[in-house]
């Protein structure tokens, strides 16, 4: 090879074949994908996301929890996502419509957390659950691994003035001292309602029977 | 014959001369990155198994400080590197100086505030959570601006190229300098600026991560290894005629490579399946890699007694096959649904990462910065540590890790077991890669400290220019 040009364009085209089959195509597939219109009950699903749960998506972002967290249920039959109940059913591109940065994560130092607000997998676990788990991870979870998050809390003393409403009930323990309440911010708070918003409980029947396993032939059909 | 000789020495001592400064800033500030890069990834790493470590600061919480340490080793570590290396050698290969270097101190200058700007703001808390895009938006034209400074000079300096022939190594260096701007663009316009919906973000992130490791980070690993080889052995490379078939055949196939991240992920099925299909595909190529690389080695392993650099340049090239076959197993469905999500799936990457491209950065290092400073290396025995450290670091990592990924798969997928349990059973191994990482951190540190004495321009205890033994001629002169 001695020709610059051929070797230019030769370069060229290789990023760009892979540019226009992969990005390109997957965009033509999935670009307009919208909401799924239930005829049944006339509700507009995947459901937006609250204004709360959105700015606690930014906060999701900014503390890098996709570093430990994956957001991706594996369906049936690929790893047993739905034995550990992180999901009722694998996710679909569906789903992820709502949110305005999808981070699927690549590692699960932590557990999947796509139904982290799923009461119907989780029973019990309200926004309490989660400011705990948040402020002492021990607390609601022992044995976990999972660093603390303090530094989304305010500690203050309740002497003189009237208790806040939103003071976490830590045991004594976790709590950081007798007088003492811990209240969440507001960063808190936005992020105990996104991961609050995060499940997928409706199950699209499109995509159901577009993902379901072939039925297999009978035998001796050919 | 002997006049052509003796202009050919002159020649490459006025390249060398004009590119000395560069070289050694760009290398300079590669090297404190990676410092400074290895002690935020020691500190992450330890917060794995000591979930405790730097809770309480905000800045320092590990879903800042994983992708922080990342960043920096990536975008300061690896492309100062790279720039320096890459530089270096087109100028070599092209057999012309490098012009205007003042401009590349400009360069350097803008690329590294604007990576110190990104890792301060992932630390800051302006991460955006894309893997390696993590750094706020306000530095990508910084870096887009420096970035192309550089390019433009690599470019330029292989159009004036005074050579008939174009070597292997320049096809991967010029393939390179184009392909980084166009992914990191594109990845930016994709996921920021008009961002798509959904999960083509996913499939657009995969892409540049893939795109970054294989058609950036590799090829300047390549073209190293290229030049080196036959450089140090006197020898061409052996099967060269298959040297082209193999570079587009790997550019092509890595750049389809990027869905295999996706297994199992909620996109149209068609996209790891491509993935799968490309990385099946480069197998070739990687054949054909290998026997030119190895192919020019064989018979004369016992030159490696005699040369750091062939020793690291050996090991990149174990790390490139092994990378591939890494990259190759993890596309099968069966092995992905083990693997995925596990220590294996960061362990890919480092392989590319580590072991195959930044081993070949030192390797080059070791060959270039004595004919650069015409000092000689301070302390044999720092290089020694180094090149220990680094073999040690990377087999104990690759092969624990290894090991330790498959089980915690393995656990993951043990609905039986909770949680907990899995956290608890990992928290040997996360320790272990503390361990790994720490070896490896200690031969930076050696090899900072003899890069130190020989980039130090009043050196004057080595003052005396190093002893170069010339390189042996080659043995067959074919155009």
């Amino acid at each position: 090879m001695k020709n610059g040009l051929a070797l230019f364009l030769g370069v060229f085209a290789a990023l760009a074949l892979s540019w226009a089959g992969l990005l390109l195509a997957a965009q033509q597939q999935l670009g307009r994908l919208g909401q799924f219109k239930d005829p049944t009950d006339d509700t507009l699903y995947p459901q937006p996301m609250s204004g709360l749960a959105n700015q606690g998506r930014l906060v999701y972002q900014d503390l890098g929890c996709a570093t430990c967290h994956t957001q991706q249920v594996r369906r049936e039959g690929f790893g047993s996502d739905l034995a550990r109940k992180w999901g009722q059913r694998g996710s679909y591109a569906r789903d992820y419509i709502r949110d305005e940065s999808v981070h699927l994560g690549s590692s699960r130092v932590g557990p999947d957390l796509r139904n982290a607000g799923n009461t119907e997998l989780h029973a019990g676990v309200d926004a309490e659950y989660f400011y705990k788990l948040l402020y002492a991870p021990a607390s609601v979870a022992p044995g976990s691994m999972m660093p603390a998050h303090a530094f989304l809390f305010d500690v203050h003393p309740v002497a003189g003035r009237q208790p806040s409403a939103q003071a976490l009930k830590l045991p004594s323990k976790f709590s950081p001292g007798p007088g003492l309440e811990v209240v969440p911010t507001t960063r808190a708070q936005a992020l105990v309602a996104y991961l609050q918003s995060l499940k997928d409980t409706y199950d699209y029947p499109i995509e159901r029977s577009r993902n379901a396993p072939a039925e297999k032939p009978k035998e001796g059909g050919h | 014959m002997n006049s052509t000789d003796h202009n050919g020495r002159t020649e490459q001592m006025e390249i060398d001369a004009s590119a000395k400064w560069p070289v050694l800033v760009f290398f300079g500030s590669a090297v404190l990155w990676l410092i400074l890069g290895g002690a935020l990834e020691l500190a992450a790493a330890i917060q794995l198994h000591t979930p405790t470590f730097l809770a309480t600061c905000e800045w320092f919480t590990h879903g800042r400080l994983a992708p922080a340490a990342q960043n920096a080793l990536v975008y300061g570590w690896g492309f100062n590197a790279a720039f320096a290396v890459g530089l270096w050698l087109m100028a070599r290969l092209s057999a012309t100086t490098l012009r205007h270097g003042g401009w590349l101190f400009v360069a350097a200058k803008f690329w590294n505030v604007g990576v110190t700007l990104g890792v301060a703001g992932i630390l800051a808390g302006y991460s955006t959570s894309f893997e390696l895009l993590e750094m706020p938006r306000f530095v990508t034209f910084l870096l887009l601006a420096a970035y192309a400074l550089v390019g433009v000079w690599a470019v330029t300096t292989f159009s004036i190229r005074n050579t008939e022939n174009v070597f292997a190594s320049q096809w991967y260096l010029f393939g390179a300098a184009f392909w980084f701007p166009w992914l990191y663009a594109v990845a930016q316009l994709m996921l920021f600026r008009s961002p798509v919906r959904g999960v083509l973000q996913p499939v657009v992130n995969a892409w540049y991560v893939h795109g970054l490791y294989g058609l950036w980070f590799v090829p300047v690993a390549l073209a190293a290894a290229y030049y080196l080889l036959p450089k140090i052995l006197g020898k061409s490379i052996s099967n060269y005629y298959l040297a082209p078939l193999a570079f587009w055949w790997f550019a092509i196939s890595t750049a389809f490579a990027g869905g295999s991240r996706l297994i199992g992920a909620p996109v149209p099925v068609w996209i790891p399946a491509l993935g799968t299909v490309a990385n099946f595909m480069l197998v070739i190529p990687v054949v054909l890699i290998g026997l030119n690389l190895f192919g020019t080695l064989s018979g004369r392993y016992a030159s490696l007694n005699g040369s750091v650099t062939l020793r690291f340049v050996l090991v990149s090239m174990l790390a490139f096959v092994l990378g591939a076959v890494f990259n190759f197993a993890l596309s099968f469905r069966g092995i992905a649904e083990v693997a995925q999500f596990t220590l294996l799936s960061g362990l890919r990457d480092w392989l590319v990462f580590y072991a195959c491209f930044s081993t070949a950065m030192f390797g080059a290092a070791y060959f270039i910065l004595p004919r650069l400073t015409g000092h000689e290396w301070r302390s044999p025995a720092l290089v020694k540590i180094h090149l220990g450290t680094t073999v040690l670091g990377v087999v104990l990592l690759t092969a624990g890790l290894t090991w330790g990924g498959w089980q915690q798969g393995n656990l993951l997928n043990d609905p039986a077991l909770s949680f907990t349990d899995v956290s608890k059973a990992m928290t040997f191994w996360f320790t272990y890669r503390t361990g790994g990482l720490a070896v490896l951190l200690l031969g930076h540190a050696a090899f900072l400290v003899n890069f130190a004495f020989i980039a130090c321009p009043f050196n004057l205890s080595g003052a005396a220019p190093a002893q170069i033994n010339p390189p042996p001629a080659l043995e067959v002169l074919k155009a």
